[in-house]
């Protein structure tokens, strides 16, 4: 497959009603504005944003409403134009309550002075990262890590390497596939863009090979272009994941603990691509993203929608859930979040909205038999069944050994295990105990260290003084 | 649970709460080897009950004495004294028993149950606690190992002392006879002991509460 | 639109595959063994059968009752445990032979220990091997085929002790169909081979552990026999091999996890299988290897795990 290597592991997921297969054939169309917008000041990792305006404001479209706090954070901008009626706390879909900016639509859609780049080809490294950084982009894969972060390679490190995320290898998920087939061009300048603003020679867009379309639409775009390059990767679960995608194309391997910057790569989703290609040559900040609505709905399809539409406006865009449904989930279906609240807004990284049915509904758990699929699944190669085990008897620091902390959440293990053990649920929750006793201890030792420059000054003075 | 510091108190406390066998898991090595006829059991069990009676006794009395260094290797002298004339008394009365015991009577005299008992036991508590203590512990594993053998004798043997209770019919399970076999009833019966143990403490844990 | 909706953890889509299919689906392949061993030995065959399968399933469930643990006879894993035992008999014992082998493979070897995937060793085999010491007269007898003498008639000589003296003495098609004699299970090779192949293909089993398994006794008797092609191949068609590489080696609770150790383990009870038949004076080593290295499973998953994905030496 064009060179591209497999991962070790990985799984095949089954897709049900609505999947990839229906719904990558239904074109982005755009969600119309709703009359209230509720637009989560925390969409990123790191400081939640700080509001920049209070009740009764008028706002205009791609305002800013929220400054970044710290060097990992990102802005927030208003969707709509409009009045502030609220600036309070907001539920997201994963149940966390974050502070929000309540915005009642005018439905004028004015939108704030945009300032594109003057000199788009010839951007320095550093206005790069500004003008994302202001325009609030944050990886829209659903890691939702401030992109300018990961565009500020610490220093002694180089970015060689541009990826380009387009594998979408979660089942029913289709945004990523629409993205690139009718905005082939702009990822592919915006890529381009990238790369002449960070010096970087060397770029690859990575699609699975089951988007054909997507992979001719997107080397149609790239052709004549130096260095950047589209490839095709076999289709296998999580071949999206940071360290799997990298292996894939570049052969080499993230260490363990490492960034992707570690070995010269900076991965980006193509949505990401798509909202730094409009920020710099347009100006536009990221109020809007593609989502995809699938599974046990009436009429699937994929949205252009505004940041902070609650839920239910996609689902009502959609005809409804049909009467089969169990489950909604936020994301995909293998790393998503099930919520049951549908006032929850879309935030800067929803990928998708899905309705599942009872086979989404755990089966209860059972023994361990020990058939070993899980760790044939482990994109990590880890040893899903024996951390599993080691942290239901508490003993954290050999599940720590095993390398419980290397997990990446993606769900492949729990996924195939034919004892429906709930892995992944248990590994998070390891891990969660063992950074919390790594933190504490941390600040025992800080504390003990303080204490004895403490007595030991004491006694210098002691000294001193005799 | 009895208080350890009279002799009916330490008597009981090796018969049954402590039980070398059941409790304690002392002594595993004739436990294993040669309970395969309910003879044995009552042989080995007396023989080391003897010993270990007059061991503690003369450890007590001597625990003043003895200077805690050498304390170990002075036991052993007392105790492979006491072996040493049983194995005599043995072989002159009862040799055919003698015989079937084989070396684990000489074995006795590293019998962990004896050692246990001297060291914790004898060397701390005045002599009438100790011949107590002896007595209950050497009954206690007499008891117990006895039971193993009468069971491992009707499953392997199909008869319990020799004499014939299964039926014509019945073929007898060799593997008993064997120390695998040992292992599997031993096993079998300490999880019926540590059954009836919860149902104890369960039982009067709710009378406990009943009463308050 | 909130009606009956719930919450779970990701993943939300799971595999179809459970327990219970996976135990079928060895059920189906031992399925082919059984009807030969059933054609081959007659009702007898048949009689052993189902009582093993009911003495598992049944002391699983009445153990499960009275412990008052959750009844896991809807796994079908007792189920796979009986037949194992039953084609582990020769047709020749008694009714009551796999009833005290099917207690002490569920209670004794599965149930005490945890239950289904804590099993230390494999239920059938370490119940045979209870059973054969117990009563060595009547699970070590290898009775002749209907075709092939009656069953009422004990062989002499398994074709294993045959090929001992001499090769060809033994017809490689009687070999294949299973007219030799033996117990239940092992004598059909076309039978094994079928559910075996089908256990791989349907990814139930891994392939590393029956092609090593078998491939190392190949190798060891072609190697020691000075290049005696014929008999080395006769080797790994007679007795218990196949029924052990492909069911029994292959048991998930006591074979390792990884890759790597399936090797090891394959390897090690081709080793032991070899050992035993060239030297010992056991006819058939098969089930006493397995279950050394069943023993051995824990200490090989200790020093194989697989690295992890990124795992680099440390320079600390």
């Amino acid at each position: 497959m064009f060179g591209a290597r497999l991962f070790p592991g990985g799984i095949h997921p089954r897709e049900g009603v609505n999947g990839k297969a229906e719904n990558s054939a239904n074109p982005i169309q755009e969600l119309p504005a709703v009359s209230r917008v509720i637009i989560p000041l925390s969409q990123h990792i790191g400081a939640p944003a700080t509001a920049t305006v209070k009740k009764g404001d008028h706002v205009l479209m791609g305002q800013v409403i929220g400054e970044p706090a710290g060097f990992v954070s990102a802005p927030v901008h208003a969707s709509v134009s409009g009045t502030v009626v609220e600036v309070g706390n907001c539920k997201l879909a994963s149940g966390a309550t974050v502070p929000a900016v309540t915005i009642d639509n005018d439905f004028k859609d004015e939108w704030v002075e945009l300032h594109p780049s003057e000199h788009p080809e010839n951007l320095t490294a550093e206005e790069a990262q500004q003008i994302i950084r202001n325009a609030g982009i944050v990886g829209m894969g659903g890691a939702t890590f401030p992109t300018q972060v990961k565009l500020t390679p610490a220093a002694g490190k180089t970015i060689e390497k541009l990826i380009i995320n387009g594998a979408e290898c979660e089942p029913y998920l289709t945004a990523d596939h629409r993205l690139m087939l009718e905005h082939a061009g702009e990822i592919v300048d915006g890529v381009r863009l990238l790369m002449l603003a960070f010096g970087v020679k060397d770029a690859v867009i990575g699609v699975e090979e089951n988007k054909r379309d997507a992979i001719s639409a997107l080397s149609d775009a790239a052709s004549g272009i130096e260095g950047l390059r589209v490839q095709g990767l076999p289709v296998r679960y999580p071949q999206g994941g940071e360290k799997q995608l990298i292996y894939a194309i570049t052969k080499r391997v993230v260490p363990t603990g490492g960034l992707p910057i570690d070995v010269g790569c900076v991965v980006l989703n193509v949505g990401t691509v798509f909202a730094c290609d409009q920020a710099i040559r347009m100006g536009i900040p990221l109020v809007r993203r593609v989502t995809t609505v699938g599974g046990l709905v009436n009429n699937p399809g994929n949205f252009l929608v505004r940041i902070g539409t609650p839920v239910k406006a996609l689902f009502e865009a959609c005809g409804g859930t049909t009467p089969a449904c169990k489950q909604l989930i936020s994301g995909g279906p293998m790393m998503g979040i099930s919520f049951k609240d549908t006032d929850c807004p879309v935030t800067k990284g929803t990928s998708g909205i899905l309705a599942l049915g009872k086979e989404s509904i755990y089966p209860e758990e059972t023994s361990c038999i020990r058939c070993a699929r899980c760790l044939d699944a482990c994109p990590m190669k880890l040893a899903p069944s024996r951390m599993d085990s080691l942290i239901r008897h508490e003993r954290y620091d050999e599940a720590e050994k095993a390398g419980v902390m290397n997990c990446i959440e993606c769900g492949a293990c729990t996924y195939v295990c034919p004892a429906k053990r709930l892995l992944t649920q248990s590994f998070r929750m390891g891990k969660k105990v063992i950074n919390t006793r790594k933190k504490a201890a941390a600040a025992k030792a800080a504390a003990e260290k303080a204490q004895l420059a403490a007595e030991k000054a004491a006694n210098e003075k002691e000294k001193k003084e005799a | 649970m009895p208080k350890k510091d009279t002799f009916l108190g330490a008597f009981l406390n090796g018969l049954i709460f402590e039980n070398p066998t059941f409790t304690l898991m002392l002594g595993m090595c004739p436990t294993l080897g040669i309970t395969t006829a309910a003879m044995n059991g009552v042989g080995m069990g007396l023989a080391t009950t003897v010993v270990l009676v007059f061991s503690n006794l003369f450890i007590s009395l001597l625990r003043n004495i003895i200077p805690d260094k050498v304390r170990i290797p002075s036991y052993i002298v007392i105790i492979a004294s006491f072996v040493t004339m049983i194995d005599l008394l043995m072989s002159a009365f009862v040799p055919s028993l003698r015989a079937a015991l084989g070396t684990y009577i000489q074995l006795i005299v590293v019998n962990c149950i004896i050692f246990a008992r001297a060291e914790s036991f004898a060397a701390k508590n005045p002599p009438v606690q100790a011949i107590g203590d002896g007595l209950g512990m050497g009954l206690g594993f007499t008891w117990a190992i006895t039971l193993l053998s009468c069971i491992r004798e009707l499953i392997g043997s199909g008869s319990i002392f020799g004499l014939r209770l299964m039926p014509e019919a019945y073929q007898p399970m060799a593997i008993m006879n064997q120390v695998p076999g040992g292992f599997i009833t031993l096993g079998i019966l300490l999880i019926l002991v540590n059954v009836i143990k919860a149902a104890i403490a369960r039982h009067s844990r709710a009378r406990k509460e009943e009463l308050a | 639109m909130q009606r009956h909706l719930t919450i779970t953890p990701s993943p939300h889509v799971r595999d179809r595959a459970s327990t219970k299919n996976i135990m079928q689906e060895v059920c189906l392949a031992l399925a082919p063994a059984g009807i030969a061993s059933i054609i081959l030995f007659g009702a007898s065959a048949l009689k052993l059968i189902c009582f093993s399968v009911l003495t598992c399933v049944l002391t699983e469930y009445l153990y499960q009752l009275i412990a008052g643990h959750k009844s896991t006879v809807g796994d079908w894993s007792a189920v796979v445990t009986g037949l194992m035992l039953a084609y582990n008999l020769p047709a020749t014992a008694p009714w009551w032979i796999p009833v005290v082998g099917g207690v002490i493979a569920i209670l004794l070897v599965k149930q005490l220990f945890g239950g289904i995937g804590s099993n230390f060793m494999n239920p059938a085999l370490t119940a045979r091997a209870v059973l054969f010491i117990s009563w060595g007269g009547l699970v070590a007898s290898y009775p002749n085929t209907l075709y092939c003498g009656g069953v009422d008639t004990i062989s002499s000589a398994t074709p294993l002790a045959l090929m001992a003296a001499d090769p060809s003495q033994v017809s490689f098609v009687d070999l294949l169909l299973g007219n030799v004699p033996g117990i239940l299970g092992e004598t059909c090779k076309i039978a094994l081979l079928l559910g075996g192949i089908y256990l791989i293909i349907r990814g139930i089993i891994d392939w590393r552990i029956p092609a090593t398994f078998i491939g190392s006794v190949f190798v060891l008797f072609l190697l020691t026999s000075g290049f005696n092609f014929e008999l080395a191949l006769k080797e790994v068609f007679a007795g218990g091999l196949m029924l052990g590489a492909f069911f029994m080696a292959t048991d998930y609770a006591t074979c390792p996890l990884s890759r790597l150790g399936r090797v090891i383990m394959g390897i090690g009870c081709g080793v032991f299988t070899f050992m035993i038949r060239a030297y010992a004076n056991y006819p058939e080593g098969t089930s006493f290897a397995i279950l050394f290295m069943n023993v051995l499973t824990p200490l090989i998953d200790r020093y194989t795990m697989p690295k992890f994905f990124g795992e680099v030496k440390k320079n600390a």
